[in-house]
C-alpha cells in the first residue's frame, strides 16, 4: 500500500513537473525565483496557501491601505502594498496604486504638510519618490507585457516635479524613453505611448538626431498624431539640425495658420519646468509676432517663462 | 444422489480481536464449526458476548477471519459474489431517515442489480409481504421500530436470497410486531429460504427454529435439532379439558397401580403471558 | 415468489452500482440541508456588488475595481465552500454509514467495497458540482450585469471627456475582457478538480480515521501542506546539487510522493487577475485532478478492503 502510493507519486512526477512548466511558462504561475528573490515576487508562503483566495485577501488589505492613506501613515502603507502585490501580482491596479501613493501622496505630504524638520523632509521627499520608481518597476518586472505599467513609469520619469528626487534630468528622460519604448512594442499600446516616448527623448541630451527620426515619423502617420507638443517639438528638433532653417515660416506650414502655431509656440516656450528645448521657437515666435501685428512690448518673449521646480527652494534650504 | 450444499458452512472458525497494544488478543470466537442445510432454519442462541454477531459478520464477508472458513452455498464468504445469495438485517438497522420504505427498497434492489418493470414489480410485492403497501411512501423517520424491522426484512429479501441471516430480529420490538416478524419467518421456512437467525429470546427461537446452536465464550456448546435437544425422554405430558374431579382421581389411581410410574405435577396450565398480551390487545387467539 | 433466476447473472455492472450509491448518497447531503449555504453566496456575491471600494485613482478604474471584487469574492467563496465541503461531507458519510449499520446492510448485498468507496465518493462529487454550477451561474449573472452598467459609465466618461476612439475602445475592451468569459468557466472547472481531489483525499482519511474531526483537521492540513508539495519537490530535485543534508532531502521527497500538486490549481488566481487558461492546459489540469482522485481513491480502497466493520 505504502510503496504503492510512492510508486504513484514518482510516477505522477513525470508529468507534474512538466505541467508545473508549462503553467509557469503560460505565466499561470509565477517564475521559480531563488529564495532571496522569491522573497518579494508573490510567492511568499502565505500567497501560495491561499490558493483561489488570494486576490480576494488583496481585496481586503486595499481596503485597510486606502484607511491607512487617509490616516497618512506612510510606511505602513508601503508594507501593504508590499503583500499585497504579494497576492495578486498581476493586477495592474495594485502596483499603479502602489507607486503613486508613494511618488505622489507620501511626496507630497512630505513637501507640503510634514512636520518634520527641512532636512529630513527633503529626505523623506526624495525616497518615497524613489520607492515609488522601484515598486512600479518591480510591477513591471511581473507584468513585461504590461503596457500601462512601462507609460506609468514614462509618466512619472518625466514629471517635473519628480526629476529633482531623482538622478540627473538626462538619465530620467532617457529611462522615461526607454519605458516609454517598451510599452509601444506591447500590440495593444495606445497611440499616445509613441509620442511620449518622442517627448521624453527630444529632453535626452545628446539624441535629438534620433528624436527627429520619430518625430518625421510620426508626423508622416497623420494627423491623429499632429497634437501642438509634436508639431512643436518638430520645429524645435528640425531647427536644432538645420539652425539656419526659417523656423516662422515653418511653424506656419506645420500648424497651418499663423494664429494656431504662435498660440501652440506660445504654450510651448512657457513650458521650461517640463525642460523642453526650445531651440528655434524664439524666432519663430518674432517673426510670428511681427506678421500678427503684435507691438513689441506686448511680446511673448517679455514675459519671464515660470521657473523649473526648486527643491531648495521648497525646502528652505 | 450426492449429498447438497449447505446453505452454510463455517468451518474451524477463529476470530481474535486487538484490544490493545499490551495485552493479549481478544478471542471473540473459538474454533466454530457450524454446518445448516438448504430449507432449515437455524438458531444461534447464546448470551451477550459470546460471539454471536462475529460469526455473523465473519459468515456475510463484513470482516477476515483469523483462521478457518466460512461459505455460503459454497462460496468463499470473502468473495463477493457469496453475498448474491444471501439478505442480511442487522440488529436494530437505521437505514436513512430520510428515504420513504419505497426509495429504500429501490436503493437496495438497484445494489442487487434489479431495475425496471422487474424492480417495481419485487418492491410492491416486498411492501405487501411485511404489510407495509400503505406505509411505503413515508418517511422512514416516522416509521416505528417493528415497522423498521420490517422493511429491514423486506431489503434482506429483496434479490430473492436463498438465505436469510437475522441478528435479533426483534429486539425492541413488541410483541404485536414481534409475532409478526416471527409469522414472517415462518412464511420464509415454508417458501423453502434457509433462514439463519441470531437471538438471546429464547422463547422465540423454540417457536421457529427446527435447528438450534448454543453459543457460550466463543464456542459451540450444544447443537442439534430443538425437539431433540428439549424433550425429556422419561416424561409424557396430557393436557385434558373439562376433566372432573372423579376423572382426575382415577388418573391418579392408574399412575399408582403401574409399577415405576410417578405423577410429577398436574394442576391448571397457565397461559403465557405473551399469549394473554396478544389476547388482550389484538382481540384475536395467538396460536403457535 | 418469482422463478429463481441465478442472481450473480443480473447483479448488473460496477457503474450502475456505483451510480445507485452515488445518488444515495447525494440525496442523503441535500436533505441534511448542505445546500443552504448556497443562499449565504448569493448574498456575498450580490453584496461584493454594492461593496463601496477605495477610489485611489481616476474614474475609469472604478468599474474594473468592482468587477474584480465580484470575481475575488465569488470565486473565494467557492474555494472555501467545496474544499469544506468536500472534506467535511466526506468524513461525514463513512462514519454515518458505521454508525447508522446502514453500511452492513450495504456491504451484505453483492456489493464489492471498491463500489461502496467510488459511490459515496461520486455522491459528494455530485453535491460539489451542483453548488459550483449554482454558485457560477449566480455568479455570472451579477458580473454580466454589473459589466453592462460599467460599460455604460466608461462610454459615458469618455463622451464627457472626449476621449479618443481607440483609448474608448481600449477601455471597453479591458472591462469586457474583466467580466463574465471563458477564462473565468476554466477558473471554476479548476476549483471543482480540486474539490474532488480534496474528496478523495477524505475518503482516504476516513478509511483509517476513527472520528469525523480528525478526518476534517487532518484533511484541511493535507490542503495546505500540498501548496508546497511543488516546493518539496524542487528541493529534492535540486537538492543534490546544492548538498542540502540528505534527512532534509528524504523528508521533501516524501513530501513530493505522497501529497498531491496544489500549487498547480493556483491559476485560479491568475484567472481573476485577468489571465486565460488555454483549454489544453485546462485539460491537462483536469488530467491531473483525476490522476489523483483515482489514485487516492484506489489507496482508499486498499485500506477498506482489509477494514473490519
Amino acid at each position: 500500500m505504502a510503496a504503492g502510493l510512492l510508486a504513484a507519486g514518482a510516477l505522477r512526477m513525470t508529468w507534474e513537473i512538466p505541467l508545473t512548466h508549462l503553467l509557469r511558462g503560460q505565466e499561470l504561475l509565477p517564475p521559480r525565483l531563488d529564495t532571496g528573490t522569491r522573497e518579494r515576487i508573490g510567492q511568499t508562503s502565505s500567497a501560495v496557501a491561499l490558493g483561489g483566495l488570494r486576490t480576494l485577501v488583496a481585496t481586503f488589505l486595499n481596503l485597510r491601505a486606502h484607511t491607512r492613506f487617509t490616516e497618512q501613515r506612510w510606511g505602513e502603507l508601503a508594507l501593504l502594498f508590499d503583500t499585497i502585490t504579494d497576492l495578486a501580482p498581476r493586477t495592474r491596479y495594485y502596483w499603479e496604486t502602489g507607486s503613486w501613493h508613494q511618488a505622489y501622496n507620501a511626496a507630497s505630504h512630505h513637501l507640503n504638510d510634514s512636520k518634520l524638520p527641512p532636512l529630513r523632509r527633503r529626505e523623506a521627499w526624495r525616497s518615497s519618490i524613489r520607492a515609488g520608481r522601484a515598486f512600479l518597476e518591480r510591477g513591471i518586472r511581473n507584468n513585461p507585457d504590461d503596457w500601462r505599467l512601462h507609460a506609468a513609469l514614462g509618466f512619472l520619469l518625466t514629471d517635473p516635479n519628480k526629476i529633482p528626487a531623482l538622478r540627473d534630468a538626462d538619465d530620467c528622460f532617457a529611462a522615461a524613453a526607454e519605458a516609454y519604448r517598451r510599452a509601444a512594442e506591447q500590440p495593444d499600446a495606445l497611440g499616445y505611448v509613441r509620442r511620449s516616448m518622442l517627448y521624453a527623448l527630444a529632453r535626452v541630451d545628446g539624441r535629438q538626431d534620433e528624436a527627429l527620426a520619430l518625430a518625421r515619423a510620426l508626423h508622416a502617420e497623420g494627423a491623429r498624431n499632429h497634437t501642438p507638443t509634436l508639431l512643436c517639438l518638430l520645429l524645435v528638433l528640425e531647427s536644432r539640425a538645420d539652425p539656419r532653417l526659417d523656423t516662422g515660416r515653418r511653424a506656419i506650414e506645420l500648424f497651418g495658420g499663423e494664429r494656431r502655431a504662435y498660440d501652440a509656440l506660445c504654450n510651448h516656450w512657457r513650458r521650461t519646468r517640463e525642460r523642453f528645448p526650445v531651440d528655434g521657437v524664439a524666432a519663430a515666435l518674432r517673426s510670428i509676432e511681427a506678421r500678427l501685428g503684435i507691438p513689441e512690448s506686448e511680446s511673448i518673449l517679455k514675459s519671464p517663462p515660470p521657473a523649473p521646480f526648486d527643491p531648495d527652494q521648497a525646502f528652505g534650504n | 444422489m450426492s449429498e447438497p450444499v449447505p446453505a452454510v458452512e463455517i468451518r474451524h472458525l477463529v476470530k481474535d480481536f486487538r484490544t490493545s497494544f499490551r495485552r493479549r488478543p481478544l478471542r471473540a470466537v473459538d474454533d466454530l464449526s457450524l454446518t445448516i442445510r438448504a430449507g432449515e432454519v437455524y438458531g444461534l442462541i447464546g448470551p451477550n458476548g459470546s460471539g454471536k454477531s462475529t460469526t455473523m459478520k465473519a459468515l456475510l464477508g463484513l470482516m477476515a477471519p483469523t483462521s478457518g472458513s466460512c461459505r455460503i452455498f459454497g462460496k468463499d464468504s470473502l468473495k463477493v459474489d457469496s453475498r448474491d445469495e444471501v439478505g442480511f438485517l442487522p440488529e436494530n438497522p437505521y437505514f436513512h431517515k430520510h428515504l420513504t420504505g419505497v426509495e429504500t427498497l429501490r436503493f437496495y434492489g438497484r445494489l442487487c442489480g434489479l431495475r425496471g418493470r422487474a424492480l417495481d414489480d419485487r418492491v410492491v410485492e416486498l411492501l405487501d409481504l411485511v404489510g407495509l403497501t400503505d406505509a411505503g411512501g413515508r418517511r422512514l423517520a416516522g416509521y416505528s421500530k417493528g415497522m423498521l424491522q420490517r422493511i429491514g426484512l423486506a431489503q434482506a429479501l429483496v434479490q430473492e436470497p436463498r438465505l436469510v441471516i437475522l441478528d435479533e430480529p426483534t429486539a425492541g420490538v413488541d410483541p404485536v410486531g414481534s409475532r409478526g416478524i416471527r409469522d414472517l419467518i415462518l412464511a420464509l421456512r415454508d417458501r423453502g429460504i434457509t433462514v439463519f437467525l441470531c437471538s438471546h429470546l429464547l422463547e422465540q427461537v423454540q417457536e421457529v427454529c427446527d435447528h438450534v446452536g448454543i453459543l457460550c465464550g466463543g464456542r459451540i456448546v450444544r447443537e442439534g435439532r430443538l425437539d431433540d435437544l428439549i424433550s425429556i425422554e422419561d416424561q409424557t405430558e396430557i393436557v385434558i379439558r373439562r376433566a372432573g374431579a372423579d376423572l382426575v382421581e382415577r388418573i391418579t389411581a392408574l399412575v399408582g397401580e403401574s409399577p415405576g410410574a410417578s405423577i410429577v405435577r398436574s394442576g391448571r396450565p397457565r397461559t403465557t403471558l405473551e399469549r394473554l398480551f396478544l389476547e388482550t390487545t389484538t382481540g384475536k387467539e395467538g396460536g403457535a | 415468489m418469482n422463478a429463481h433466476v441465478p442472481a450473480g447473472k443480473r447483479r448488473g455492472g460496477h457503474v450502475v452500482r456505483i451510480l445507485t450509491i452515488g445518488a444515495h448518497a447525494f440525496t442523503q447531503l441535500a436533505r441534511m440541508k448542505v445546500f443552504h449555504f448556497l443562499a449565504l453566496f448569493a448574498v456575498l456575491a450580490i453584496a461584493s456588488n454594492f461593496l463601496n471600494l477605495p477610489q485611489h485613482e481616476g474614474p475609469e478604474s472604478a468599474g474594473a475595481a468592482v468587477l474584480r471584487s465580484i470575481k475575488s469574492w465569488s470565486l473565494g467563496a467557492m474555494t472555501l465552500f467545496s474544499v469544506v465541503i468536500a472534506v467535511a461531507a466526506t468524513a461525514l458519510l463513512i462514519p454515518k454509514d458505521i454508525e447508522d449499520r446502514t453500511l452492513y446492510t450495504i456491504l451484505a448485498k453483492p456489493v464489492p467495497r471498491i463500489d461502496y468507496l467510488a459511490g459515496r465518493l461520486l455522491g459528494v462529487l455530485l453535491l460539489l458540482f451542483v453548488s459550483l454550477l449554482a454558485m457560477d451561474l449566480l455568479m455570472t449573472a451579477v458580473l454580466q450585469a454589473r459589466t453592462a452598467i460599467v460599460l455604460g459609465e466608461q462610454r459615458d466618461m469618455a463622451a464627457a471627456l472626449g476621449w479618443p476612439h481607440d483609448a474608448v475602445e481600449s477601455l471597453l475592451a479591458e472591462t469586457r475582457a474583466a467580466g463574465p468569459g471563458w477564462p473565468l468557466q476554466g477558473a471554476v472547472a479548476a476549483v471543482f478538480v480540486r474539490a474532488a481531489v480534496m474528496a478523495s483525499i477524505a475518503l482516504l482519511i476516513s478509511t483509517f480515521s476513527t472520528s469525523t474531526l480528525f478526518t476534517t483537521v487532518v484533511g484541511l492540513l493535507v490542503y495546505f501542506i500540498g501548496h508546497f508539495q511543488a516546493d518539496a519537490r524542487d528541493f529534492w530535485l535540486q537538492g543534490g546539487e546544492a548538498g542540502e543534508g540528505a534527512a532534509a532531502r528524504l523528508a521533501s521527497l516524501a513530501l513530493a510522493l505522497v501529497l498531491p500538486d496544489f500549487q498547480l490549481f493556483n491559476v485560479i488566481d491568475a484567472v481573476i487577475e485577468g489571465s486565460v487558461v488555454p483549454l489544453a492546459t485546462l485539460g491537462r489540469l483536469v488530467l491531473a485532478g483525476g490522476y489523483y482522485v483515482v489514485l487516492f481513491t484506489l489507496a482508499s480502497w486498499f485500506i477498506f478492503a482489509e477494514k473490519e466493520i
